[in-house]
Order: structure tokens, then sequence, then C-alpha cells
């Protein structure tokens, strides 16, 4: 990690940098001042919004995922490991993406051509659908080297 | 016992290079981090396109032309967000170490720190939010106090605005990272059973794709099967997804009053139409897309009287602005504004009639308004009076 953090830059990508950076501070201050006339409250409540990510990111999702990693890495049988990473890496992000959709909230009442899908069912396909493919690829990876796989 | 020391603490939080996995690395964060930005362009642009249909700006004349553009741009947006949610986990999977870097030593070296660290936390907390929120807007659930619109907007300069900051402070790194060989030199050696940044980076292009492929059908028909995910599964009364009811916008008992009457007005002169009358003017037929902000869209076929027919009733030239209100009495956008470039159109229609049949109240009973290229929220249903404004 130490020997990549720091390649040199060449003059021309100094400018090119010195201009981004001056650029993304002018699109700050612009979105800032869109906020100019907003109420404590809504101001409150956009703050709150604006930390909770990073805060359950920081302190409870990527430390989870350490320790599953973690554990996965010392308790699965090797040939299982990185078909297994793959598919929690993928039923992870998916869930995420899908929470809102999977939360039961929103949708209209009186209006049953929004959220009209069985989302829970299909969150189960996916994640069995995931499951086989660990255990598929684990197995194959098996009988494809099995010298190596302990 | 003593109590730990401040020293002791420290010992305790892990260091970057406690975290083993290979699989990190910068060959792996340049390349998902280049995609994810791409991304965020694409939504940026799109976004800002969006929030222009809104409020235009004064450089701008909103166009019937290209008829498919809002569909097109909104679609993308709503599609590239969703593209960009496995990306940005996996991304900062990637640099998680990081956050553990100890402070530098000297005033200098720290404050430069301190102003990257910002730099970061500006970009994470918009990007959640701009994520966060807009997925939830999709699904119409709003657990805060902030008007969505505006704030969505404006956190989203903050979040390109942090984003072209960390792309200029990461350049040199970014590009040795993009030329460097995907796999890290010794993971073969050191543990040949682990994941790789090949398998990772694939992961996270694939969870991309799937995540896209598993809600996009809400705007690309030949996804609608697979597209198991999507918060607009595509029917709907006469085909066609319904945003607000009639009931939900409170029209349901006005909309089916035999007395209603279109009233088109200009000036001091007010022509009243019933129904009966608007189906005996010429009638025009189009294909027509509704295309909203949640990013779903639909194409489906209108009959009516082009408005530019109605406001010639009262000897209006038909390039005027003509500002359409609804009879609906709950929740926003109870009227619209269309400009006399897409007035003069032929295809902008005060239409009667969907996919062959008499509009259901749903859809807008007895009239509504359909126009090329033009959010979703514009169309405006239960059509009860057309002002002529210039």
């Amino acid at each position: 990690m130490s020997a990549e953090t720091h390649p040199v830059a060449s003059r021309g990508e100094n400018v090119v940098r010195g201009l981004l950076i001056l650029t993304g501070v002018g699109f700050g201050l612009w979105g800032l001042w869109l906020m100019r006339d907003f109420t404590r409250e809504q101001l409150t409540s956009e703050a709150f919004w604006l930390a909770g990510g990073v805060i359950l990111h920081d302190a409870i999702l990527a430390p989870v995922v350490v320790v599953v990693g973690y554990a996965a890495s010392r308790l699965l049988p090797a040939h299982f490991r990185s078909s297994t990473a793959t598919a929690f890496l993928v039923w992870g992000t998916l869930t995420i993406a899908f929470l809102p959709t999977l939360s039961g909230e929103g949708g209209k009442a009186g209006n049953d051509t929004i959220l009209g899908k069985p989302y829970v069912l299909s969150w189960v396909v996916m994640t069995l659908l995931l499951v086989v493919y660990a255990v598929g690829a684990a197995l194959l990876r098996k009988r494809r080297s099995p010298g190596r796989s302990s | 016992m003593r109590l730990p020391t401040v020293a002791d603490i420290e010992r305790r939080i892990p260091r970057p290079e406690d975290f083993e996995s290979r699989a990190r690395g910068t060959a792996l964060t340049a390349r998902v981090g280049s995609a994810l930005g791409v991304c965020f362009m694409v939504c940026f642009a799109t976004g800002m396109w969006s929030h222009f249909q809104y409020s235009t700006p004064g450089w701008l004349t909103l166009s019937p032309n290209p008829t498919q553009l809002y569909r097109w741009t909104q679609g993308i947006h709503i599609i590239s967000g969703t593209a960009a949610i496995p990306l940005l986990l996996v991304k900062l999977w990637s640099v998680f170490p990081r956050l553990f870097i100890r402070p530098p030593k000297g005033k200098q070296a720290l404050l430069v720190e301190g102003l990257e660290r910002g730099s970061i936390a500006a970009l994470m907390g918009s990007s959640f939010f701009m994520l966060a929120s807009g997925t939830l807007n999709i699904i119409g659930w709003y657990p805060w106090e902030f008007s969505f619109r505006r704030t969505h907007e404006a956190v989203a300069w903050v979040a390109i605005g942090s984003l072209l900051v960390h792309i200029a402070i990461k350049l040199p790194v970014i590009r040795t990272g993009l030329g460097e060989k995907v796999e890290h030199p010794d993971a073969a050696q050191e543990d040949p059973a682990a994941p790789t940044r090949r398998s990772v980076l694939n992961g996270a292009f694939i969870a991309s794709g799937l995540a896209v492929l598993l809600t996009a059908g809400q705007t690309v028909p030949i996804l609608r099967r697979i597209s198991a995910f999507s918060v607009r599964p595509g029917d709907g009364p006469q085909d066609l997804p319904v945003n607000r009811t009639a009931a939900g916008a409170g029209a349901d008992k006005t909309a089916l009053d035999p007395a209603w009457r279109l009233e088109v007005v200009v000036g001091d002169r007010t022509v009243s139409l019933t129904r009966d009358q608007l189906l005996a003017m010429p009638q025009s037929t189009h294909r027509l897309p509704i295309a909203c902000v949640e990013g779903w869209s639909r194409s489906a076929v209108w009959t009516g009287v082009p408005v530019r027919d109605l406001i010639a009733l009262v000897g209006a030239d038909p390039d005027s602005d003509v500002t359409v209100s609804s009879l609906q009495t709950k929740g926003a956008f109870g009227s619209s504004l269309v400009v006399g470039n897409v007035v003069k159109d032929e295809r902008t229609l005060l239409a009667l009639e969907l996919n062959g049949e008499t509009l259901d109240v749903d859809h807008g009973y007895p009239a509504r308004l359909i126009a090329p290229n033009r959010p979703g929220v514009f169309q405006t249903k239960w059509v009860k009076k057309m002002v002529v404004t210039t």
C-alpha cells in the first residue's frame, strides 16, 4: 500500500488536478447555496441522512463484512472460499440495492400498479440460486484440482 | 488494575496492514472507482436535465422532440443510479483499511490529510444520500422532513463536487492503478484458495449488471419478465401503470360528474365544451410514452383533440403558452404549463381515449393532457381548464 500511495504527478497532470479541485469546490458551494432557504428542521433531517449512511457503513456494515470474511477464511473448506465470497458479494450488494423494494413500505393506497410483484419471494429465490452457485462452483473446483484444495 | 491509556486503546485499533485480504488494492479500487465515477456523472447529467424540465433555465426552450428523449434520460438516470449501488459498496470495501491510517505528524501534513478526509466524508455522505433518497423516491416512501426534489438536487452538486476533488487528489494513484495488472503479484503463492482481485472485480460488475437487469423492466419493455424487482411491473388499467389514482387525487367524484365541462380561456373569453362536443371535433391518434421521474415509462396509443385546435376556438395563436389545470384537490402538480413550442406540435393532445378505449378514470377521464418528451407529472389528468397565458 505504501509504494502505491505516492506516484509522482507530471506538471500537466497537476494543472488538470488544480482545475478539477476548483470546479469541485465550486460545485459543492453551489449545492450549499441551493440549501440557503431550507428550514432548520429540513437541514437537521438532511444532516441525519447524510451522516447516517457513513456511520452505518463504517461502524456496522464494513466491520461485519470484515468479520464474516475473517470467519469464512478460517471455517470454510478451501475450495469453497472463492465461490462463497463471490456469491456473498452479489447477494449482499443486491440485497442492499433492493432494500427499499423489500421493505414493504412505500406504494400508494388503492394503487396496485406500484410495488405489485412478490419481491420477498424473488429475494428468497435469488438467495437460493446464489447458494447453488457457491456450492456448485466449489465442487467443480475441488474436482478440477483435488490436490490443491485442502 | 489500571485504566487503559490512550496508547493502549490505540494499539487495539486495527492498522491498514492488519487487513489480510490480498483482493484489496489500487488496481481493483481504480477499476471499480472508474466505473462508479462514470455512473455518477451520467446520473448527474441526466438528473440535471430532469430538473430543467421542472424549472427551465432561460437559455433552454423545451421541445417536443425527440419524442422519447425524457423517457431515455430519466430511464438512464435510474439505471445508472441502480448500477452504482453495488459498485459503491465494493469500492468502499476495497479501501476500508485506509480508514485506519494514523494521522501524520506535522501541522501541514495534518491539515492536508484532514482536508482530504473531509472531502471523502462529503463524498461518502452525499453518495449514500443520493442513492438512498433516490431509491426511496422510486417506491414513494419519504421518511424525512425535507423536500425530496430540491434536496436531491442540492446534494447532487455536493456529491459531484466532492467526486471531482477526490479524482483530483487521487489522479496519479488512479493512473497507476489502471496501469497495473489486476491481480496482486503474490496472491497465488500466499493463499491460493483466497478470493482474488479478479473475482471481486468480476463480482462487482456482475452484481451491478444484475441490479440493472432485475429492475430496468419498468422502462425497457423486453426486460419486463426478467425484472423481478422492478417497482412498476408495467400492468394497469388499459395496460398502463397509474401514478396517482382519481381517488388519491380527490378527483374521483368530480371527474365522473355529467355536468363536467372543459373551459378554454383567453383573457375574458371563455369557451365551454362537453365531452361529446370534444369527441365531435377532428381527432388525432398518436403513440406517445408516459415517462415518470421515478424512472418507469410505457408507450400507449392516445386519441384526442390537438391542444392547438382547442385554443384556436378562442382565437389564440397555435404557439401560445397554455396553463392546464386539473380537477384534483389533493397532492402536488395540479396544473402545468405547456410552452408554445410544445403546444404547436399536433401530437400535443387533450386525450379522450387510451389504447382504443374511453380513458379510464385513473388515467384522467374525462380528458387529460398528453404531449411528447414531457415528464409524466406534467401530463395533467382530469383537465378542467386551459388558460392561454400569452
